[in-house]
């Protein structure tokens, strides 16, 4: 089996280029070289400057003056890092020798947790674990193997045998290490480096030359020393300390080999061992953390010097410990989860679970996130075993192919070119071919960070609108072949044909693309793009395209219903596959049911907000903020940007976007009677959806956070309902008066659910 | 000087590789790009070498006394790092040198060590 990802970036790290130790440091040129003299020209120098006239230059003619904004000034505290102020030292003085008290260890591995996680946050190392005068002593020079990985390095020099300070190195060992794991997964997967994480070592290898073996036993080693001091009475440490240390060890230890957890893709139980183990140990580590001693001057800023870069120091970030634990606790916990994913069902399931961990709160560290990029898609193959052909397949064939001669893998073995069914199976290639990127981007947007996934669905979205005209196009070629009956069915308008062809591919493409739109808009709720007075037109929106996708699910179902009696009319006895047939339509059946559902619970919130909204506009509940520089037709044509060039569903014009907002013929007593009927209807649809079980709600291996999200729709659905019940009874009593009410717009993180957001109305005394 | 004589010279130094001792012990060593009445001085491709710290001396001469080798005349590597594109400004300028290729100096070279 090969190995995912682990080891290999340890060969790379010492070819790349990047990443090579001392690779500038090597060309400084000698300055006594015997081939080369100095002659002193300074006073020469001096003199013919004198003779320049005040701002005239002598300069080369291919040096710009734009590139010598980029010039570093020598001596300047901001932006010279060798620029050392009068009385200061350059070198950190801190000596690694000396003696420390297991307290004092316990002190500095838990200030490193604190800045390894602030690293995991988006911190740069040089200003984070590079300011530890222990992880310098290790990392520079470079090691090139574990016995030159000590503090001290002259072996004969006796201060690295002390116990705590063997104990030290080994948990930075392991510290380094694992740091070197995370940033080459991160490095290899897709991240915003000025967003989420910084990648760059500072030359530095991260012990990329030390094999993890090593530095495992290195940590048993300690652990033994640990261990040994715990029966020897011969000293004074106190026993819970040692307890403590060896708790950290363990950790780190089990750290190490979550980092390699990859290796086990095709063995989901085994690689989630050292996450489980991880998420035990971490009581004890918390317990534990008030035995520290902190000793903070073996953290500085001078060592940013040292590092390949011209920034000047920074200040150390400071993460407080409580903070960072709950980020460690968070990081096993969600690295516990991804490895869920693994346990594949069906790509809806695994497009919901997915989507349910992406959009947990806060979202998971961007190390776990690209480890899900890694099970997703490492080595051309997802999930580790999966191909694309049967992910495509396998997701076609719940949507809107089930139980199709399309799908049969059988087609692939004719070879007479004029078998309908040789053509059939090269165009499926072709648009396999055709839709693997667009269909695998869904999935590899997702693991970015919420902000980015908005921004991608929107170019996204237009892939997959090519992607439908394409497939329309394969479905012609494919219908001439197969002689599909056409469908006379009655979900059509009388203005369209009466008869209409399935379309599969084109109606699986158009189906994606819907809900990528709806994405969008909702992510919007979620990111709080819009302002309060812009929450009718998007609920508005929203709801136009909610709309769209159930009428096509609707279109979708009765060519489903069609293929399962076209079924069932074969006798059993002629139909070999009939098992596997009706399975497959069952399950189908049980998607466009969920679909629908899920569609319909959509239209209706959404009505019932886009009114309420208005109703709040009208009676000047919500009011616009100024906008001296915009109008109303301006802020439509840029929210609508996204959409604007999607062919289908059509952009509605503006005038009735704002007619279908502002609603003018309507009284607000019956816009809200409306409103009333939408939240009822809506209500139903979401408790019906959280009735289904996991298998049928495509929620195997997420339902509880599925469940959790439905059911928070619920009771955004409630809610809405009580605010319209509120307004009404205000409204009755009113005599002439204006309605007393505050009106606030909850953030998402305040609202039940993050794309429903209900305003909350407190009575003005 | 003659303006126009000074500006030659400096002319003539442009794309040389120049070091420049400034007010803090450091040695700037790059190539010579500009030049203004100020004698603010920019070089690219440039290296930084400091003066050993007087702990780095203190340790290096115990070292040489437990190797039995006399500290006086003891050598040290200057310790030197890569910065790129550098302004030095004028008043911090100490002293600056013009490297040559030894084979290429007529004249007897001057001394070598700043």
């Amino acid at each position: 089996m090969a190995d995912f990802g682990i080891g290999v970036p340890d060969e790379l790290a010492r070819l790349s280029l990047g990443n090579g130790a001392e690779q500038q440091a090597s060309r400084a040129p000698d300055m006594n070289s015997a081939g080369i003299v100095a002659v002193d020209i300074t006073d020469r120098f001096s003199l013919a400057v004198k003779t320049l006239e005040p701002g005239e230059l002598v300069k080369d003619e291919f040096f710009t003056l734009f590139e010598s904004v980029g010039a570093l000034e020598i001596m300047d505290p901001k932006m010279d890092s060798g620029c050392i102020k009068p009385g200061d030292e350059f070198e950190e003085l801190y000596d690694v020798r000396q003696p420390l008290l297991p307290e004092e260890v316990l002190g500095i591995i838990d200030q490193l947790i604190c800045h390894e996680m602030s690293w995991h946050l988006g911190y740069p190392l040089s200003q984070t674990l590079f300011t530890s005068v222990y992880v310098e002593a290790l990392s520079m020079p470079n090691p090139v193997g574990i016995e030159q990985a000590i503090f001290v390095r002259d072996p004969k020099d006796k201060s690295n045998d002390q116990p705590m300070l063997q104990v030290l190195r080994a948990y930075c060992l392991g510290l380094l290490k694992a740091c070197g794991y995370v940033n080459e997964r991160v490095r290899a997967e897709h991240s915003y480096e000025e967003e989420d994480f910084v990648t760059n070592t500072y030359n530095r290898t991260l012990l990329a030359n030390v094999p993890t073996d090593a530095i495992r036993a290195a940590i048993t080693e300690a652990k033994g020393l640990l261990q040994k001091l715990r029966s020897d009475s011969g000293h004074s440490y106190r026993a819970e300390v040692i307890d403590a240390l060896e708790v950290r060890l363990e950790l780190r230890d089990i750290f190490l080999q979550a980092t390699e957890c990859p290796q086990y893709i095709k063995e989901p139980n085994l690689a989630q061992i050292p996450w489980q183990q991880g998420i035990s140990l971490l009581p004890a580590l918390k317990s534990t953390h008030h035995l520290c001693k902190p000793v903070d001057d073996s953290f500085s800023a001078k060592l940013q010097r040292k590092l390949a870069s011209t920034i000047p120091p920074r200040p150390i970030v400071q993460l407080g410990f409580d903070d960072a634990f709950e980020n460690l606790t968070r990081l096993f916990q969600d690295g516990l989860e991804i490895i869920g994913v693994l346990q594949y069902t069906d790509t809806q399931c695994l497009q919901a679970c997915v989507s349910a961990l992406q959009s947990k709160k806060p979202q998971p560290l961007v190390y776990v996130r690209t480890l899900l990029q890694t099970f997703l898609f490492d080595a051309m193959e997802v999930l580790g075993s999966m191909s694309i052909r049967q992910l495509i397949d396998d997701d076609l064939s719940i949507i809107t192919l089930p139980a199709s001669p399309l799908l049969d893998r059988a087609n692939d073995e004719i070879e007479v070119v004029h078998d309908p069914r040789f053509i059939v199976s090269q165009q499926m290639e072709f648009f396999r071919q055709r839709a693997a990127q667009p269909f695998l981007d869904i999935l590899r947007t997702l693991c970015q960070n919420r902000c980015r996934v908005r921004r991608t669905l929107c170019h996204t979205v237009r892939a997959w609108d090519n992607l439908q005209v394409d497939a329309e196009e394969v479905d012609q070629v494919v219908q001439a072949q197969l002689k599909e009956s056409p469908l006379s069915h009655m979900f059509l308008d009388a203005t369209q044909h009466a008869d209409s062809l399935p379309l599969s591919l084109s109606s699986w493409a158009y189906f994606y693309k819907l809900r990528q739109m709806e994405w969008i808009v909702q992510l919007g709720f979620e990111l709080e793009v819009y302002q309060g007075d812009e929450l009718a037109g998007m609920y508005w929106y929203l709801n136009y395209l909610a709309k769209c996708r159930l009428r096509h699910l609707e279109r979708i179902k009765s060519f489903t219903v069609r293929r399962a009696e076209e079924i069932r009319a074969l006798k059993t006895h002629e139909n070999v596959y009939a098992g596997l047939q009706t399975r497959q339509l069952e399950r189908s059946l049980s998607f466009v049911r969920l679909s629908l559902l899920d569609a319909a619970a959509t239209w209706e919130l959404s009505d019932a907000l886009s009114c309420l909204y208005t109703v709040l506009g009208r009676l000047g509940l919500v009011k616009p903020p100024g906008r001296p520089y915009s109008n109303d037709e301006f802020r439509y044509e840029l929210r609508m940007k996204p959409f604007a060039s999607i062919g289908l569903p059509e952009l509605p014009s503006f005038e009735d976007f704002t007619a279908g907002t502002k609603q003018p013929g309507t009284s607000t007593d019956d816009i809200l009677e409306y409103c009333e009927r939408s939240l009822m209807g809506a209500k139903r649809a979401f408790e019906t959806m959280t009735r289904l079980p996991p298998a049928e709600s495509f929620s195997v291996g997420s339902h509880e956070r599925w469940l959790g999200t439905a059911k928070n729709a619920l009771k955004s659905c409630i809610a809405a309902g009580l605010v319209v019940k509120t307004i009404q009874v205000a409204l009755r009593k009113r005599e002439k008066a204006d309605l007393k009410f505050k009106v606030e717009i909850p953030t998402p993180d305040k609202a039940y659910h993050d794309w429903w957001l209900i305003p909350k109305l407190t009575p003005l005394p | 000087m003659e303006k126009d004589e000074g500006q030659e010279y400096l002319r003539s130094l442009l794309n040389k590789d120049i070091r420049i001792l400034i007010t803090d012990g450091r040695i700037f060593r790059g190539a010579f790009k500009c030049t203004d009445q100020h004698q603010n001085v920019v070089l690219a491709q440039t290296f930084e070498y400091r003066q050993p710290s007087t702990q780095q001396r203190e340790a290096a001469a115990a070292a040489a006394e437990v190797a039995g080798r006399s500290p006086a005349t003891l050598t040290m590597d200057l310790t030197s790092r890569y910065l790129g594109l550098v302004v030095v400004p004028g008043h911090h300028i100490i002293k600056m040198e013009l490297e040559q290729f030894a084979s290429q100096v007529r004249n007897a070279p001057a001394a070598t060590v700043i």
